[in-house]
C-alpha cells in the first residue's frame, strides 16, 4: 500500500488509489469510444425502419422523463456520498449510496417496462434495423447501470464491515465516477435519441 | 444536516435540472429540426462538462491535464467516428 498521505481526502491518500483512479479515467476514456459507435450505428440505422415503427411513433414521453429525472437525482445523490465520505461520516457516506442504488432500481424498472411495452407493441429487437440498434444501444447503457447496481450493493455492504479506510474510500470514489458518467451517457440517449426522435 | 448538502453540488444538480427543463422545449414547442438540434447539442454538451468539473472532481488532482487530455482524446475520436459515419452513410457525400 505505500506510503499514506493524510493532507487529502482518504481516497487519494496512497500512490496505489492515485493510480487506480486515475485508471479508471482511463477506462472512462474508452467507454466514451463505444457509446460513440454506437450512436454513430444509431444515426445511421434510425431511418431504416422497414415495415417496422419509427422512433416517433413508439417513443413515449413520460417514461423518458421519468428516467431523466431519476438518473440525474442519483448522480447528485452519489455526489453527496463522496462529500460525506470526505467529512468523515460513514453514516451518511451509506445512506446517500443506499438512495443512489435505490434510485439506480427505479430506474432500471421503468427501462424494463419500457422494453416489455416495446416488444408488445411489435418493435422488438428483430423487427428492422431500427429497432435493434435503438434496443443494442439502451441495452447496453442498462447493463452498465445493472452492473453498477451489483457493484455498489457490495461495496456499500464493504463499507458497512471494515468502515471508511483508504481502500473502500478509493473503491467508493471510483464507483461515483462510473455512476456520473452513466449519467452523462444518458444525457446523449435522452437528447439525441428520444428528444431529436419525437421533435 | 445542510453540510451535507453542499452549495456547489446543489447548484450544479440545479442547473443540471434547468438544462434538461431547456431541452425539453425541443419536444413541448414547435421547433424546427435545425433550432431544435443547435438546442439539444449545447445542453447536452454543457450538461457533460457539469458532471465531469462538479461532480467528478476531473480537476481537483496533479493528473488534471492527464485527465482532461484522455477525455478529449475519447472526444475527439468520438467526433471524428460519428462526424465520418454520418458524412459518408447518411449525407451521401
Amino acid at each position: 500500500m505505500g506510503k499514506v498521505n493524510n493532507n487529502v481526502p482518504l481516497e487519494y491518500s496512497t500512490e496505489e488509489n492515485n493510480l487506480k483512479i486515475f485508471g479508471f479515467w482511463v477506462f472512462l476514456g474508452a467507454e466514451i469510444m463505444l457509446f460513440g459507435t454506437l450512436f454513430a450505428s444509431y444515426f445511421t440505422l434510425s431511418g431504416r425502419t422497414g415495415n417496422g415503427p419509427t422512433g416517433a411513433e413508439i417513443f413515449e414521453i413520460t417514461p423518458v422523463l421519468l428516467e431523466t429525472f431519476i438518473l440525474l437525482a442519483s448522480s447528485f445523490t452519489i455526489g453527496l456520498a463522496i462529500h460525506a465520505m470526505r467529512l468523515g461520516s460513514k453514516k451518511a457516506t451509506m445512506s446517500f449510496m443506499i438512495i443512489t442504488l435505490l434510485l439506480g432500481a427505479a430506474f432500471l424498472s421503468v427501462e424494463i417496462y419500457e422494453f416489455m411495452h416495446y416488444a408488445h407493441i411489435g418493435a422488438g429487437i428483430t423487427v428492422s434495423a431500427f429497432t435493434s440498434i435503438l434496443l443494442t444501444t439502451l441495452g447496453t447503457h442498462g447493463l452498465h447501470v445493472t452492473f453498477g447496481l451489483l457493484w455498489g450493493t457490495f461495496l456499500v455492504i464493504q463499507i458497512a464491515k471494515r468502515g471508511l479506510t483508504s481502500v473502500t474510500a478509493g473503491k467508493t470514489f471510483i464507483f461515483s465516477l462510473y455512476w456520473h458518467f452513466l449519467d452523462v451517457v444518458w444525457i446523449f440517449i435522452f437528447s439525441f435519441v428520444y428528444l431529436k426522435g419525437m421533435m | 444536516m445542510a453540510k451535507f448538502f453542499p452549495l456547489g453540488q446543489v447548484m450544479g444538480f440545479i442547473f443540471s435540472l434547468v438544462l434538461t427543463g431547456i431541452a425539453m422545449l425541443v419536444y413541448f414547442t414547435d421547433m424546427s429540426f435545425t433550432t431544435g438540434m443547435i438546442v439539444l447539442l449545447v445542453t447536452a454538451f454543457i450538461q457533460a462538462g457539469l458532471q465531469f468539473i462538479v461532480f467528478m472532481h476531473a480537476g481537483e488532482t496533479e493528473d488534471k491535464w492527464s485527465i482532461y487530455s484522455n477525455i478529449f482524446y475519447g472526444l475527439g475520436l468520438v467526433i471524428m467516428t460519428v462526424l465520418g459515419t454520418l458524412l459518408i452513410l447518411l449525407w451521401d457525400m
